[in-house]
This record gives C-alpha cells, structure tokens and sequence, in this order.
C-alpha cells in the first residue's frame, strides 16, 4: 500500500485556495498561491464551479518520461522527484500531463513536482482533497 | 510591507508608481491610508462624476499574508450623497494587488471612449471596450476572464449599466459575488468611460521571520475554522440573523413599519440554506466561505426547458428586497436580486428607494402619472421588477428620479419622514433601537458596519448591559475606532473576534511594524478625526443631525424611542465629534 493525494470531495471545495497557499508557504516560505505544486482553477463566469488540478502520484508518470534529461524521476510510492540540477527548462512535462496538474515556476522556469506529503488536505477546511492509501493508480480516482 | 501607490491619470493614459513611506507609518493602510490620500485630494471643490474626482483602492499590511485579512477598501467622493465616499468589498481584489505589489491605486481622469484597464504588476494597458459597454455585470466578468490571462490569480472588477448610466446608487461587482455595494462608485466609474479593472500580479514576498508568520498564520487559521461563530457564518452566512432579528421585533418590514415580518420563516438562513443553497464559496486566503450562492430555477418562456441561476444572497439584501418590500417568497426574491446583481446597484439603497416609492404611492405624493401606469404595492415582486426595468432604461423622469436614491426622491417628491436614510445613505436593515439608528446617523459611511448599534441594542433587549445614554455613546464611538484599526490592515468584519488587539499587535510585529496599544489608539482618533474633517468640508451639517420622524413612531426592539433622550444623545456624539475634529488642528 502506498499514500498519494486525490480530489476526493471537489464540489466541497470554496475556492479559499488555503490549499495552495499551505503548499507555497511549506516549500518556498512565500505567501502566495503562485508556487503550490497543485492548481484550484476557477471557470469564467460559472460561479462557484470549481476544478483541482492534483498530482495523483501515478506509478508510472507521464511528465517523468517526457522529460529529456531525467530531471524528473520515479518516487517510490508514486509521483515523482525533481532533480533541479537535471532541468533544461524546456516544459514538456508539463505539456505532458494530461490533468493539468504539474504546475510551472514562470520565473525559475522550472516544474513544481508534488512531493505527495499532503499539506494541502490538512490545510483544507472542507475535504476537498486527501492522502489516501491504494494499491494501483486507477484506485480512488479523482471525484 | 508594502508601500507602493499606482496612480493612474485615464485623461493622459499615463501611470507611475510611487512609495510614501510616513504615510504608511502614519495611517497604517487599508482606510487608513485611503482616508489621508482622499484628503489630499481636496474632494470637497470637485464635483464626483467629474474627471478631477479620484477613485482610490487600499490594502493593508496583513492583507495577502493572514487568513482572513480579505478585504480592499474603496474611498471616494460619493454621487449619492456627495460627500466622504467609502465601501469594503471582499473577493481577491486584495491578493491580486498585493500579488501586484501594490498597496493602493488612486485613479483620476477621464478616457476618451469606453475602455477598461489591465494591471500586471505595475504594467498597465488601456483596452478600448464599446464591445462590453452595455453588457451587464455578470457578462462583463466572463468576458473579460476569457480575453484578458493575466500573470496569476486575476480580480476583476467592473460596472453593469448602472454605473454606465450614471445612476448614483450603482456598485462596482468585484469576482462573484460581493461588491464595493455602497455610496454609489459605480457611477464614480461610468463618469470616467471605465468599465473595469483586470489585474493581476506575480510578485514575490518572502516572509522575513517565517516561524513567527506560520505560528500565527496558523493561530488564526485554527481559530477560523474550529470556532463556532465562524461556522455559523459558513453554514447559514449572514442570513443566520432573519429568525432572531424578527424575534425580538427588529426585522424592517414594509418601509420600516414594523420589525415582525409575517413571511421571515421563508426567508430564513434555515430555509433558504435547505431548500435553495447550491454552495457556499470563498474569499481567497478565507476558510470559512461566507458566500451563499441560492438556486433560482426558472423555465423558458412557453417551454419546458429550464434555466438555473445561481444568485449570492446574505442578509441585507433579504432585507433590502425581501421583508421591507413585504416579498415572502425566496424565487420572487432571487429573481429581483438576480436583475439587481446584473444591472449594477447597490442592492440597499435600491431596497430603500423602492420601499419609499411604495409608500409615497399609497400616501398620494406620486401617482400612475410618475409611474407609467405601474401601482407599487408592497408585496408585488412582478411590479418591482417592471419597476427595476424601468429604471435601468430611465423610461421616464420619475425612472430617472429613483436612481438618484432615497433622499434625492423624498426632497423632490415630499415624503422625507419616511425615506429611511442617514447622511442620505439608504438605512442598513435593523430596528434594533437608538443605538443601531445612532451608529447609522454617525457612522463616517452611514454604514451598519461602523458602530454596529444593533449589537449593543440586543444586549441591553437580552438583559446583558444595561441602557445608559452616555454609556452606549462611548460604546459606539470605542467600537468605530477599534474598528478603524481593523479596517486598516484590512481584516474582514467577520474576523473581529479572532483579531484582537493583542492578535494584531503580534501580527503586526511579525512583518516588521512594531506598535503599542496607545499608538493604534492614537492612530484610529487621527483617521477617526479626519474621515469627519472631510465630512463637514463636503457640508456634512453636525448641527441638523435627526432620525427619519417615522422611526419615532415604530416599535423598535427596545421599544418606542424617546425623542428627548435621542436628540440629546445625538447633541451629545456631535459634541464628542467636534471635538474629535479640534484637535485634528493642533
């Protein structure tokens, strides 16, 4: 059994954004919303929908083997680890992951890997999200 | 902190940025901030919807760094009342200016055609817009979230036709669902050919003493989210207080005739939450999602298909179109709330107009002759809503009449007893007592949210203080000004209890401001001081002060009010007040 993040309640969710705010602070000692590895997007002019965008930790990451370089690789458990050292800046994996989820630091220039540590459930005043233990990727799928 | 004031000339299309370091240090930010820059303006030689006439957002040093510290502060010279103009408004207006680097934005001139801004950082871009001109405040947000990326988390602030057509109780709609709602900005906003404000930023602030910050951010955070009353606050909202103001005779019904509204079971936090609520959401940074969005449900005309609506409802707006207009079901009242909220008004002072309209109607001071034909009953949710058609097209002079407000209309037409406004701001929505009337009457913007009275009336109703003129003034005048302190960082209202002055003193400390208890105290006078100076250069008369007559007459939920015993208080404040203001010279 491994632990990774999922959106197990998205229509709680208020838009508070407390979640991205708990992930910048914990890794980058900022109060923004702009360097969480996770992306609370809100849609024009649909009041109130909104959609997370959380790494879910997969076994076998599509943004890992799109990068050229290995600046992302496999974490046990799931998900990946970022290798800054490795980064050519050149945003594939970002491109490709299909759910959106790798953010991007536009000014570093670099992805925000999630570490699936879970910050952001314990942040989150309505659980919306949640680390949760599976066997394979497609357990507990994203509500 | 930051300390960073973008001012923008429309005329010129021109924009610099500046710091003022001892303004900061003197007034701390948020309204603060605001008041001293309106000041300096000198606003009472400038007519409001003139190009001259300034539009000022302010943000506070918490703001973007602590929970709950949500709102930006709005100062202007009001249309409505033509004098100090000021509205909160909640949303993520504050992050994005603070994400901007930017502490306020003071804005003058005039464009030459229909246009908005996009503020990216300290970039900025004057866009024409004849496209969204017309288009109502709704549209306008979706349009613009669309067209306009931004550099992160985006605010959009805008204007519907109200505010287009200058009509001097028109809002500025900020994200969904609040808005500067009071005094008439809107029309600030139209007078200028500026149809909205994008922005949006990507700066980064470090926290210098991170373990200080996270120890308090989490202080708060916790307290937020455990505490009972901010429960409250996300499971019923605002609304919470329809049972219990009816109970204790305090809910204004039917132009303020009575404080028992027959139909507030309808309109209760209880029923509206079971049986309407879609979902509640948030101000950025706010755990407790105060925002109530209802369902209204509607079907196509000669059709089965359906529409659904999701339309922002709290207390003052069920007030305001609810049981004052003696409307007791919730899809009449969403319906007129849902043209309100696209048209662009403050929901308030449409509420007071219309509740004064219905009653000169029945008293004869206007007729079917004004009203094209309409006749205004109280209760008749089908007329008020030909009404609010009619005033958005301005169809005739009378049309044109109500969106100018309550006082205007009562001077015009006669009727001036029972147009419940002070300073000629339409009345919040409570019948508590003296003390909520007094806060109204001496709050520097007229608002529920000065002073609130209501709260010290429903002590001394409960039996938990005892009524004591002289005591109740000091209570409201101590309340205003802890509050200015509030207003200046900017914390949500809804926050006071989490943010108390010894919270705020540390708060504070942790982003490098170090105060005492008497230096916010000293600093709440001086703002205190200088929102009144303002007030009287613009003619604010301290020496004409009264309540609307027929509040005398109702049954408040102390009680009739004894006339005597009010004007003496209000002798009494004022004097308090001029002094307030001598020393301002010294």
């Amino acid at each position: 059994m491994r632990k990774v993040m999922r959106v197990v309640n998205r229509a709680q969710c208020i838009g508070c954004y407390s979640c991205m705010y708990a992930c910048s602070r914990t890794y980058f000692h900022i109060a923004t919303t702009k360097l969480a590895a996770l992306r609370v997007k809100n849609y024009a002019g649909v009041e109130g929908a909104f959609s997370i965008r959380i790494c879910i930790g997969c076994t076998h990451p599509d943004c890992a083997a799109a990068c050229p370089t290995e600046a992302l690789t496999i974490r046990e458990g799931g998900g990946v680890i970022f290798h800054e050292e490795k980064c050519i800046h050149c945003y594939k994996c970002v491109e490709a992951c299909t759910l959106n989820a790798m953010q991007w630091d536009p000014i570093a220039r670099e992805p925000l890997a999630c570490h699936q540590c879970g910050i952001c459930a314990e942040y989150c005043p309505n659980d919306v999200l949640a680390l949760v233990e599976v066997e394979d990727d497609r357990e507990a799928h994203n509500d | 902190m930051i300390n960073r004031i973008l001012k923008i000339d429309l005329t010129k299309k021109k924009a610099e940025v500046y710091s003022d370091e001892k303004l900061y240090e003197d007034f701390l930010g948020g309204t603060g901030v605001a008041t001293k820059l309106l000041y300096d303006h000198h606003i009472e030689n400038i007519d409001p919807l003139s190009p001259e006439s300034p539009i000022i957002l302010s943000i506070g040093p918490l703001n973007g760094i602590y929970p709950i510290a949500t709102k930006t502060i709005a100062m202007f010279k009001s249309p409505l009342t033509g004098n100090l103009g000021e509205s909160h408004a909640g949303g993520r207006l504050f992050m994005s200016m603070y994400d901007a680097n930017l502490s306020a934005i003071i804005i003058t001139g005039k464009l030459d055609m229909p246009s908005y801004i996009a503020i990216e950082n300290e970039e900025l871009r004057f866009v024409p817009a004849n496209s969204i001109w017309g288009q109502s405040a709704s549209a306008t947000e979706r349009i613009l979230r669309s067209a306009e990326k931004g550099i992160g988390k985006r605010s959009i602030i805008r204007i519907g036709p109200a505010g287009e057509n200058l009509s001097l109780m028109a809002n500025v709609a900020v994200d969904t669902g609040r808005h500067f709602g009071r005094l008439g900005l809107g029309a600030v906003m139209g007078s200028k050919n500026l149809k909205a404000i994008v922005i949006s930023g990507n700066y980064r602030h470090k926290m210098e003493n991170f373990a200080e910050f996270n120890k308090i951010y989490n202080e708060i955070f916790w307290t937020a989210v455990k505490s009972p009353a901010m429960k409250k606050y996300h499971n019923l909202g605002t609304p919470q207080n329809v049972l219990p103001l009816n109970k204790i005779n305090s809910l204004p019904t039917r132009n303020f005739s009575q404080g028992f509204f027959e139909g507030a079971e309808f309109l209760s936090g209880e029923n509206l939450a079971k049986n309407y609520l879609a979902q509640q959401i948030a101000c950025a940074n706010c755990p407790v999602g105060c925002i109530h969005l209802g369902t209204l449900r509607e079907a196509f005309e000669d059709s089965t298909h359906f529409k659904t609506f999701k339309i922002p409802y709290d207390y003052e707006p069920i007030y305001a179109m609810g049981t004052n207009l003696s409307i007791n079901d919730p899809n009449a009242l969403f319906k007129l709330l849902n043209t309100v909220e696209k048209v662009g008004w403050d929901v308030m002072e449409t509420g007071v107009t219309l509740s004064w309209a219905t009653e000169a109607f029945e008293k004869g001071l206007i007729g079917t002759n004004q009203t094209d034909g309409l006749i205004l009953n109280f209760g008749d949710a089908e007329t008020y809503q030909k009404v609010l058609a009619y005033m958005k097209e301005n169809k005739n002079e009378f049309f044109n009449d109500l969106n100018k407000g309550s006082a205007y209309c009562a001077e015009k037409y006669g009727g001036k007893e029972f147009a419940i406004n002070f300073g000629k701001n339409g009345s919040p929505g409570y019948i508590t007592g003296r003390d909520a009337f007094l806060g109204f009457l001496m709050g520097v913007r007229h608002s529920h949210l000065d002073s609130a009275g209501y709260s010290i009336d429903e002590k001394i109703i409960s039996g938990d203080l005892n009524a004591d003129p002289a005591e109740e003034i000091d209570m409201l005048i101590n309340e205003e000004e802890w509050r200015f302190i509030l207003n200046s960082l900017t914390i949500c209202l809804f926050a006071r209890k989490i943010y108390t002055e010894d919270l705020v003193l540390r708060a504070l400390k942790s982003v490098g401001i170090n105060k005492t208890s008497e230096d916010l105290k000293n600093t709440a006078q001086k703002i205190h001081a200088l929102k009144y100076k303002i007030k009287i250069d613009n003619g604010f008369d301290l020496n004409s002060l009264n309540f609307p007559e027929k509040l005398f007459n109702v049954q408040t939920g102390r009680g009739k009010m004894n006339k005597a015993i009010v004007q003496e208080m209000i002798k009494t404040y004022t004097n308090r007040i001029k002094s307030l203001v001598e020393t301002l010279a010294q």
